[in-house]
C-alpha cells in the first residue's frame, strides 16, 4: 500500500448556519488520480479550498504529503500545486513573469526556474504568449498558465478544480496526459470535474459528494456495487447512471425522455 | 411564411423597447433600495433631504449674491454689472454643455463598451438603437443630475432676482436637457470613433489616468493664486472677459440668450434663440443616433476580436550578478523579493494605480514651491503673537522641508500601505496557496509601501535642502527622521489595510471594506505630528536654551525613533492573525 499524500478526516465547514461540507474523510495515494464529483453546490470547491489551505475547516483536519495543512501549512503548501476553477491571475504580469514570481515564492533556484519556465511554456504551447501580459490571454491560455504555475515546483500533490472547463479538445487532452504522467511519476492528483467521461477514463478512484457529504468513494467497480446501483443494470452501468442514481438526478433523465 | 417571421418579438419598436430597458434599470435600482439594510435606506433618505436643503441653499445664495451684484456700492467698484448678469445663463449653460461633453466620454465608454450586460443585450432581439439610447441615457443621467444640482438653483436664483416671467423656468430645464443630449451625442460619436482604433479597456485606463492627473493639477493650481492682490482693473477685466462669451455668433450662447430673452419678455428673440439651440441639439443627437447603428455595433463587434499588440517585455537576464549586489539581494528572502518585484510591475503597468501614485508627487511639488516662495519664514500676521511663539514657529519652520517630504510620503503610503493586501484582489489565492509565512508576507507588503515612500520623501528633502543650502549634518538628521516617520506610518496604514482588506472587488474603489482605510489615514495623520514633536521638540528646546543643537537632535532621534519603530511594528503584530484569514471571507 502506498502512502497517502492527501488525507482528510471528518472534514467539516460551516458558513453561519449553513453546512457546506460535513464529515468528509478520504485518502489519495501516491501515483493515484482521484476524481471528485458532485452536483452544483455539493461542496466540491469548498473541500478543495480546504485541502490547499485557502479555507480553514470548521472541524476535522487535512494532511498533504503528511503535513497538517493548518499547523504545518508551509510544508504542506510547498508540496502541493493548485489550479482553481477560475484562473484569476495578475493581469498586468506576463506569463513568464508570473511563473518566475511563483517559482520564487516556492524558493526555487533562479536557473532552475528559468529552465522550468521554458519547459512548461513549450509543453503548454504558450511560448509565443509568454512575454505578453496576461490580460491579453484567452480563458484557455489563462487556464494553461495557471497549470504551469502549479507545476513549476514539480509538486507531489496536484489539486485541480474543473481543469478542463473552457479548454479546446487539444488542450484538454494535453492536460489529461500531463496529469497521467504526474501520477505515473508518483504524484497524487486530485481533480474535480463535471465531465463524467473524464472521470471514468482518467481516474483510478472516484469520490462523489452530495449536499456536503461524501456519499461514495472507490474504484469504478466499487461504485457499481454500491447501494442504489444494485441489480443487473447498475452492475453494467456507466458512471453517469451511478452518479445520477446516487445524487438523485435520475428522475430528470426520465423527464427529458418525455420531452423528446 | 418563414419560421422566423412567426416568432414573437420580430416586430419590435424602438421606443417601447427603450422604455423596457429603462424600466429594467429602474427595477434594479428600486429593488436594490428595497433590499438594502435599514441603515443604508435611512442614509439614502437623509442624503436626499440634505441634497434638497443644499439646492435651497444655493438658490438662496444665488438670489442674494445676484441682488448684491446690482448694489450701488459694487457698481461703483466694478461698473455696470447688468451685461454680466445677463451673460450668467450663457456661462452656466455653456459650462454645463462642456462639462457633460468632457465627463460623459469616460462614462459612455464604460456604458457602451465595457458594461457586463453587453453580451446579453446585443444577442437579444433588441434594436441596436434601443440599446444605444438606453445606454446613453443611463450614462448621462447622473452627470445631468449633478449639473442640475449646481446650475438650476443658480439659474432660478437669477430668474428670481431679475424678476423674469414664469416661462423662463421650464425653458431653462428644457434647454439644459437638450444641451445634455447634444453633448452626450457628440461624446458618444467620439467614443465610437476612438474605440474603432484603440482597445476600449486601454482607452479607459489612459482616460482615467489623464483625467485624474489633469483634475488634480487644476484643483491645486489655485494654490498659486493670490486673490488678495486683485486690483480693481483686474476685477473689471475679469468681468468683461466673461461677458465676451455672450456673443450672438456662438452656438453655445444661443441657449442662454434664448432663456434670458424669454424671461425678459422679448418673445421673438427668445423663441428664435431657443429654437436655434434646441434644433441644433436635436440635429446633433439625431446624427449620433443614426450613425450609432452602424458605428456602435461594428465597433463593439470588432472589439471582441481585438488582440493586443504583442508587448515585448524585457526577457529575464540570467547573468552572473556582482558579488556584493548578489550578497545584499541574498539577504532578502526570495519570496519577499518576488512579491516586491511583482507589486512593482503591477503598480507600474496599471494606469489606474499610476494616477493615484502621481497625486502625491504633484501635491509635493505644489507645496514645495509654496514653501520656497515664502522663504521658510513664518507669516507675521497682525504682529500680535507673543515673541516666544514666533521664536518656536521660526525654529519649527527650519524643519518645514521634513514636513513637506513627510506629507508626500504619507499620501503615497496611504495608497501603497492601506491597499497593499487588498490590491491582490482575486489573485490572492496565488499567495495564499504558496509556502509563504505571515511574517514574510507582511515584510514584503511593508517594503512595497515603505521603499517608494521613503525614496520619494528623500527626493523632496534633497531638492528642498539643496535649494535652502542646508548643512550636511542637518540633511542627514532630517533624512533619518523622514525614514523613521515613514516606517511608522507604513506600519499603521498596512495594519488598517489588513483589517479592512477586501479581496473580492471588481471596481478598485471597493478595495477597502468599511471605514478601515479612512481610520488608517486618520491614525497616521495623528501619528505624524506627534512623531515630529518627539523628533524636533528636543532640538527646538535646546536651540531656545542656547545649547548645542546636536544634542537635541540626538535626543530627538532616540525618542522619536523609538516611538516610530513602535508604531511600525506593534500594529502589524496586533493584526498578524488576521493576515492568515485574508481571502477566506
Amino acid at each position: 500500500m502506498t502512502i497517502p499524500l492527501i488525507e482528510t478526516q471528518h472534514l467539516d465547514k460551516q458558513y453561519g448556519e449553513k453546512t457546506a461540507v460535513s464529515d468528509v474523510s478520504f485518502e489519495v495515494h501516491a501515483g493515484e488520480i482521484f476524481g471528485f464529483l458532485g452536483p452544483n453546490g455539493a461542496g466540491k470547491t469548498t473541500t478543495i479550498k480546504m485541502i490547499v489551505g485557502l479555507l480553514r475547516p470548521s472541524s476535522g483536519w487535512v494532511k498533504v504529503a503528511g503535513y497538517d495543512v493548518q499547523t504545518q501549512s508551509l510544508q504542506a503548501k510547498a508540496a502541493s500545486g493548485y489550479v482553481p476553477d477560475t484562473p484569476n491571475l495578475y493581469p498586468k504580469l506576463t506569463g513568464r513573469e508570473l511563473l518566475r514570481f511563483v517559482g520564487d515564492l516556492y524558493g526555487l533556484e533562479r536557473l532552475q526556474v528559468e529552465r522550468r519556465i521554458d519547459e512548461l511554456l513549450r509543453l503548454l504551447d504558450l511560448q509565443e504568449a509568454g512575454d505578453e501580459t496576461i490580460d491579453s490571454y484567452s480563458h484557455g491560455m489563462q487556464q494553461k498558465t495557471a497549470l504551469a504555475a502549479a507545476l513549476i515546483h514539480d509538486p507531489r500533490v496536484l489539486v485541480l478544480d474543473e481543469p478542463t472547463v473552457g479548454l479546446d479538445p487539444k488542450s484538454a487532452r494535453l492536460i489529461k496526459d500531463i496529469l497521467r504522467q504526474m501520477a505515473n511519476r508518483g504524484a497524487a492528483v486530485f481533480l474535480s470535474t463535471h465531465i463524467l467521461e473524464i472521470a471514468e477514463r482518467m481516474c483510478d478512484r472516484i469520490g462523489i459528494i452530495n449536499q456536503g457529504q461524501l456519499i461514495a468513494s472507490g474504484t469504478m467497480d466499487d461504485l457499481r456495487s454500491l447501494g442504489k446501483g444494485e441489480g443487473e443494470d447498475a452492475q453494467a452501468g456507466s458512471l453517469e447512471d451511478i452518479f445520477l442514481g446516487l445524487t438523485g438526478g435520475a428522475e430528470y433523465a426520465e423527464i427529458a425522455e418525455v420531452l423528446k | 411564411m418563414s419560421v422566423l417571421a412567426e416568432l414573437p418579438g420580430r416586430d419590435v419598436h424602438l421606443w417601447p423597447m427603450v422604455w423596457k430597458l429603462l424600466r429594467l434599470r429602474i427595477l434594479i435600482l428600486s429593488s436594490g433600495f428595497r433590499r438594502a439594510r435599514l441603515r443604508r435606506k435611512i442614509g439614502i433618505l437623509v442624503l436626499g433631504v440634505v441634497l434638497l436643503a443644499f439646492l435651497g441653499f444655493i438658490f438662496f445664495l444665488s438670489w442674494s449674491l445676484l441682488r448684491f451684484l446690482r448694489s450701488p456700492q459694487l457698481t461703483q467698484f466694478v461698473g455696470d454689472v447688468g451685461p454680466f448678469l445677463e451673460s450668467i445663463p450663457v456661462l452656466v449653460m455653456g459650462g454645463s454643455f462642456l462639462g457633460i461633453l468632457l465627463t460623459s466620454f469616460g462614462v459612455l465608454l464604460q456604458a457602451l463598451y465595457l458594461a457586463g450586460d453587453m453580451d446579453f443585450l446585443l444577442s437579444a432581439p433588441i434594436p441596436i438603437r434601443a440599446v444605444f439610447i438606453t445606454k446613453l441615457l443611463q450614462a448621462i443621467l447622473p452627470n445631468f443630475s449633478l449639473i442640475c444640482v449646481f446650475a438650476l438653483p443658480v439659474l432660478y436664483g437669477l430668474g428670481a432676482s431679475q424678476g423674469y416671467n414664469l416661462l423662463y423656468y421650464p425653458a431653462v430645464l428644457l434647454v439644459l436637457a437638450g444641451l445634455a443630449l447634444a453633448a452626450a451625442g457628440i461624446s458618444s460619436l467620439l467614443v465610437m470613433g476612438i474605440v474603432r482604433i484603440f482597445p476600449a479597456r486601454r482607452v479607459a485606463e489612459v482616460l482615467g489616468f489623464v483625467g485624474a492627473v489633469t483634475s488634480f493639477i487644476c484643483s491645486q493650481s489655485g494654490q498659486f493664486a493670490r486673490f488678495s492682490d486683485v486690483s480693481q482693473d483686474q476685477a473689471v477685466q475679469a468681468f468683461q472677459a466673461l461677458e465676451r462669451f455672450n456673443t450672438p455668433w456662438s452656438p453655445l450662447a444661443w441657449a442662454g440668450r434664448g432663456v434670458v430673452s424669454l424671461g425678459a419678455g422679448q418673445w421673438l428673440a427668445g423663441a428664435g434663440f431657443l429654437l436655434l439651440s434646441l434644433g441644433l441639439a436635436a440635429l446633433v443627437f439625431g446624427v449620433a443616433l443614426t450613425t450609432a447603428e452602424r458605428l456602435y455595433y461594428t465597433g463593439w463587434a470588432s472589439m471582441q476580436g481585438i488582440r493586443r499588440k504583442k508587448k515585448v517585455t524585457r526577457v529575464a537576464r540570467v547573468q552572473r550578478e556582482q558579488p556584493l549586489k548578489a550578497r545584499l539581494v541574498g539577504l532578502i528572502p526570495p519570496a519577499v523579493r518576488a512579491i516586491i518585484l511583482k507589486d512593482a510591475y503591477v503598480l507600474r503597468r496599471d494606469l489606474r494605480n499610476m494616477s493615484q501614485l502621481i497625486t502625491p508627487l504633484i501635491l509635493g511639488i505644489v507645496y514645495a514651491i509654496m514653501f520656497l516662495r515664502s522663504g521658510g519664514e513664518a507669516p507675521p500676521g497682525r504682529g500680535e503673537a507673543p515673541a516666544w511663539f514666533m521664536e518656536i514657529t521660526r525654529n519649527m519652520l527650519v524643519y518645514g522641508n521634513v514636513g513637506i517630504s513627510l506629507f508626500v510620503g504619507w499620501m503615497l503610503i496611504a495608497r501603497l500601505g492601506g491597499m497593499g493586501f487588498s490590491q491582490e484582489g482575486k489573485s490572492y489565492w496565488l499567495l495564499k496557496t504558496a509556502p509563504v509565512g505571515t511574517g514574510q508576507l507582511v515584510a514584503a507588503k511593508f517594503s512595497v509601501a515603505f521603499i517608494p515612500s521613503v525614496v520619494l520623501g528623500w527626493g523632496f528633502l534633497l531638492v528642498i535642502s539643496f535649494l535652502q543650502r542646508a548643512s550636511l549634518g542637518m540633511l542627514v538628521f532630517t533624512m533619518i527622521v523622514v525614514a523613521l516617520c515613514v516606517a511608522g506610518s507604513a506600519g499603521i496604514n498596512l495594519a488598517f489595510g489588513i483589517i479592512g482588506a477586501n479581496m473580492n472587488w471588481e471596481d478598485p474603489r471597493q478595495m477597502q471594506k468599511g471605514g478601515a482605510g479612512c481610520l488608517g489615514a486618520l491614525a497616521s495623520m495623528l501619528y505624524l505630528p506627534l512623531s515630529l514633536v518627539f523628533f524636533f521638540g528636543p532640538s527646538v528646546l535646546v536651540t531656545m536654551l542656547g545649547w548645542m543643537e546636536q544634542w537635541g537632535q540626538i535626543t530627538g532621534l532616540l525618542i522619536g525613533g523609538a516611538f516610530s519603530l513602535t508604531c511600525a511594528l506593534v500594529p502589524l503584530w496586533m493584526v498578524r492573525k488576521r493576515v492568515q484569514l485574508l481571502g477566506e471571507d
